[in-house]
């Protein structure tokens, strides 16, 4: 090989500006777990939470057969309804919790961007206070302290991604703070509240909106990591909980390794397109920032 | 200088905001002499309990004020005080459980940083000197598949691959063991927290790399016929490794919370598996001082990347 090629390449990868066959699929896939999310019980699946004991198999767990296409646990539920319902609290935590820290740290952010002097250094201050913690020990800490259900976990992790979600709207708000278009706005005496909502919002908006989904998968992810770890909400099924389910006995995980893998898939699929639509829609927009 | 006064001031600052948050979060949605006493605390119409709740409150100075308390425990605990764990008999002491357990978890963050650090260069490498040639994609959906496996479940498909069912890695930790088998014992545990890392590394180096390799003075390199590996490791790496370096250190504290959950599954006795076997004991002492220690390393982790920085890029000091 030539060193051309070392010169050469990056010109064969100029990114196309369409979203492309992939994200389609990924966004397909994120659509029918919510949309299972959403449905769960209107849908022809098996109870979750029934015992499915069958006599002519001897004890459960059983593996995957056509009855029961993802197996049994060992008190005999069904993996593939559990996992369908597990959609459930991981998709809702991720999505409340995603929304929340874009509502408090994209206001937070775009607020002290925009005005700059103390507000920005409190807020900024506060910032880095919260990602001083390693995340997953504060999210740990917190709903240790807490009644844990679906809102106190959405809101631990709506809280972590605040720090993250805010100082990208303050360096996006930043940037357009001292536009001509803002100073023409102010000269002909636009409020800041209106210079705020109608000039700096819709510029900072889109590229942040991109980042969404990767923030989602963020998300989804930590609330796994604490179901996993038994920190998540207390009464239901998550993915994360029927991982640790299915692997915390080491002989549960030897002899039944389907009650922990299946549900892994499905979270690594739901957050591989998470993922992968997301870095698609941030090459789309061209947002740089990558520190989410 | 100014710069790194500065810098050090911050970060003192910063340990103190971390250290109230703590303290005052377990103190204040907490309720400590519940922890301390068990149901006991409740029971205030038995005068035994009474006087058990008088005697508890006095020893761990409950009957002060919050912010008496916190300077209490702050002037305590930077002297390496960490106080008694609260189960029954109060032995052994925090402090104990930290220096026995710490070693462990900071082995083993190191060996995952390690592995990512040494797999990633290389793999940055060869992927942006054939960027967007077919290894270079196969590489790039490798990457997002690893990024997109949650540490757990890595931890979980390591432990059934290779412990359960090929049998080539122990179970267990165990801490009499030798250095050479404890180390060993380690490996998937620093799998679980290196691997997705690496991907991380890689994807972000090799962009960068790709920058790199687009300016003059490559092509300059080029042209005097020095070799493409010289060129790939001498020439483009080095200013190729700015945010690199940073986001190392950053990502310290995503190795502290794989780290958590590698412990747990592969049932090693480091901070991690301490810190969560303490919050289901209700152990406030102990769950206080990890919290602590963690925030703190990562603290001036992050304010030794910032020197380093200035050691690579002096335009930063300004």
């Amino acid at each position: 090989m030539s060193a051309t090629s070392v010169t050469s390449a990056p010109e064969d990868i100029i990114v196309s500006k369409k979203l492309g066959f992939g994200f389609w699929l990924c966004v397909t896939w994120v659509g029918l777990m919510a949309f299972i999310a959403i449905f769960a019980s209107a849908l022809p699946l098996k109870s979750p939470t029934a015992n499915f004991l069958d006599s002519a198999r001897g004890r459960p767990p059983y593996a995957p057969s056509w009855s029961h296409w993802f197996g049994t646990d060992k008190d005999a539920r069904d993996v593939f309804s559990r996992s369908m319902y597990g959609a459930r609290i991981s998709l809702t935590v991720g999505f409340a919790a995603i929304t929340a820290g874009f509502l408090i740290g994209g206001t937070l952010g775009v607020i002290s961007g925009y005005y700059k002097g103390w507000i920005d250094r409190i807020s900024s201050f506060g910032f880095i206070v919260l990602l001083s913690f390693p995340s997953l020990v504060l999210a740990i800490l917190l709903t240790s302290l807490i009644d844990r259900n679906l809102l106190t976990v959405s809101m631990v992790l709506g809280l972590l991604s605040i720090a993250p979600v805010g100082r990208l709207a303050r360096a996006a708000t930043l940037q357009y703070a001292d536009r001509e278009f803002v100073l023409a706005a102010r000269q002909i005496g636009a409020t800041n509240r209106r210079i705020i909502i109608k000039e700096i919002l819709p510029n900072v908006a889109i590229p942040m909106s991109s980042l969404a989904l990767l923030g989602m998968a963020v998300a989804v992810v930590a609330e796994g990591g604490l179901a996993f770890l038994g920190f998540s909400v207390q009464k239901g099924i998550t993915w994360g909980g029927l991982i640790q389910l299915g692997s915390d006995a080491s002989k549960t995980l030897q002899d039944a390794p389907w009650i922990a893998f299946f549900p892994i898939l499905m979270l690594f699929l739901t957050v591989l397109s998470l993922n992968f639509a997301g870095d698609r829609l941030r090459t789309f927009f061209d947002v740089k920032e990558t520190t989410l | 200088m100014r710069y790194y006064v500065q810098r050090v001031a911050l970060a003192i600052l910063l340990l103190l905001a971390v250290s109230m948050l703590t303290f005052g979060a377990l103190n204040i949605l907490g309720d400590p002499l519940f922890n301390i006493l068990g149901p006991v605390a409740g029971d205030v119409n038995n005068p035994d309990s009474i006087k058990m709740i008088a005697l508890a409150k006095k020893e761990f100075s409950l009957d002060r004020s919050l912010p008496v308390r916190y300077f209490i425990w702050l002037s305590d605990f930077v002297r390496g005080d960490f106080g008694v764990t609260f189960s029954s008999t109060g032995q052994p002491p925090v402090s104990g459980v930290v220096s026995e357990r710490l070693p462990r978890t900071i082995s083993l963050v190191f060996l995952a940083q390690m592995f990512a650090v040494v797999v990633s260069i290389p793999w940055a490498i060869i992927a942006a000197a054939r960027a967007g040639k077919i290894s270079d994609r196969i590489s790039t959906i490798n990457a997002f598949f690893l990024v997109a496996m949650p540490n757990f479940a890595i931890a979980v498909i390591l432990k059934f691959v290779f412990s359960l069912k090929l049998g080539w890695t122990p179970i267990t930790y165990v801490a009499d063991d030798p250095l050479r088998s404890r180390l060993f014992q380690l490996l998937l545990p620093a799998l679980t927290i290196g691997l997705p890392v690496a991907a991380v590394y890689q994807r972000l180096l090799r962009s960068d790399l790709i920058t790199t390799l687009q300016q003059d003075f490559i092509l300059l390199a080029r042209t005097k016929g020095l070799s493409k590996t010289r060129i790939l490791f001498v020439h483009a790496l080095r200013p190729s490794l700015f945010s690199f370096i940073t986001v190392v250190g950053l990502n310290t504290g995503a190795l502290i919370g794989g780290s958590i959950v590698a412990e747990t599954v592969f049932r090693i006795p480091g901070i991690g598996s301490t810190l969560v076997e303490s919050i289901f004991r209700n152990d406030f002492p102990v769950v206080l001082a990890i919290v602590m220690i963690v925030a703190s390393g990562f603290v001036v982790i992050n304010l030794l990347v910032d020197f380093a920085y200035t050691l690579i890029d002096p335009r930063v000091r300004r």
